[in-house]
């Protein structure tokens, strides 16, 4: 096979910058002492033009029918809503399309709560009432609160006892004046 | 009027982090064609090419609050594709370089490797020149794969493909000597 030929050997120190060199990739200095060896090394011209034969047959790709790319197109595009859908589903509960729906929220929340303390606490004044009485045993937790209501109990059984006492006199007076008519009728 | 195409991309993804995500569209138009054939070079099918250039467009959609524009956008943007691709590649440790054989584009590629003579024997060499340059580079280190085909398939400079990979312009400039002297070395007696 004529056409074939082996890939040429480079020198050694040379061969990184020539594949540099190929791709463009190597500085001003760089550049001139490369050409200035390629002038000079029949191998290394060799090399570089197997790299230039080879490299760009390598690295040719699929080619796509137009119709490939607008199919691409309009998935990549329905994807990325998706996403965004799937990103974003709370935003749409509350987007300013349905502002109507903030009230009726509204207004079942409400009815949740007054059905829970009516059917859950029995009903609503025995539930307040509850709420009333729980007060002073608070307030009772409080040690001057505690001697408070104590003299307050006090008060109330003093209180007691002078309804008692009026009422001890009440009937000594009435036993007295019976005595006086008794001895007055004698 | 501003013609929106005129946009640049890193003018396209700043509207886009604003809250204006139907720009990205512009992007996906403008580099679909390299994500799929980057992808492509790596997988070496066009539906795992397919559905992982269009991942890369999704995550990068999905995170373009974090481009800080310190870089171009497509540097940005050819890291999650490649990162995606040798994601890709170490899960399926293998590439399925076999179907290639019966693929309607890789005759094509064949007849392009001979169109300059065209003679039978010409094609059949090309054919199997371009199954031994797909092994050689099946075959890499990835890191060695990722700087030749982002240099040679997507004509990157070494300074973006260093920022891609996130390592130095002089690393980069030793896996392109050596990936190309692998290539060499496999293709010797084809060209």
């Amino acid at each position: 096979m004529a056409h074939r030929k082996p890939l040429q050997s480079a020198c050694k120190t040379f061969e990184e910058d020539l594949v540099l060199y190929y791709y463009g990739e190597t500085g001003d200095d760089e550049r001139r002492r490369v050409n200035q060896h390629l002038a000079e090394c029949i191998s290394c011209q060799g090399f570089v033009e197997d790299l230039r034969r080879l490299l760009p047959q390598i690295a040719k790709s699929a080619q796509m029918p137009p119709s490939f790319w607008d199919e691409y197109y309009r998935e990549t595009v329905a994807k990325l809503a998706q996403q965004e859908a799937r990103k974003h589903w709370w935003r749409a509960l509350f987007a300013p399309r349905q502002i109507w729906m903030v009230p009726a929220f509204g207004t079942v929340a409400v009815a949740i709560l007054v059905v829970g303390l009516l059917f859950g606490k029995g009903n609503l004044n025995s539930f307040m009432h509850r709420t009333s009485e729980r007060i002073p045993q608070e307030i009772l937790a409080d040690e001057n609160q505690l001697q408070f209501f104590e003299s307050m109990d006090l008060l109330e059984s003093l209180g007691t006892l002078e309804k008692q006492d009026d009422h001890n006199a009440d009937s000594t007076n009435t036993q007295s004046s019976r005595v006086r008519q008794q001895h007055a009728v004698a | 009027m501003v013609d929106l195409q005129e946009l640049r991309d890193e003018e396209l993804a700043s509207l886009c982090q604003q809250g204006e995500g139907h720009y990205f569209e512009i992007l996906v138009r403008r580099y679909m064609q390299k994500a799929f054939h980057i992808a492509f070079n790596f997988t070496r099918d066009p539906e795992t090419a397919k559905d992982l250039s269009q991942d890369a467009f999704l995550r990068a959609f999905a995170n373009i609050k974090q481009f800080d524009g310190r870089s171009s956008f497509y540097t940005w943007f050819y890291r999650i594709v490649v990162n995606l691709c040798l994601d890709h590649a170490r899960r399926h440790n293998r590439v399925t370089w076999e179907s290639l054989d019966g693929m309607s584009e890789q005759s094509g590629e064949q007849k392009q490797l001979a169109d300059s003579t065209s003679a039978p024997e010409q094609e059949a060499i090309a054919g199997e020149a371009k199954r031994r340059a797909d092994q050689t580079l099946e075959a890499m280190p990835n890191k060695q794969r990722t700087a030749f085909l982002l240099r040679n398939h997507q004509g990157l400079s070494i300074a973006d493909i260093a920022k891609v990979m996130k390592t130095t312009e002089g690393t980069v400039r030793v896996y392109l000597h050596r990936a190309v002297a692998a290539l060499r070395q496999s293709l010797m007696e084809f060209v």
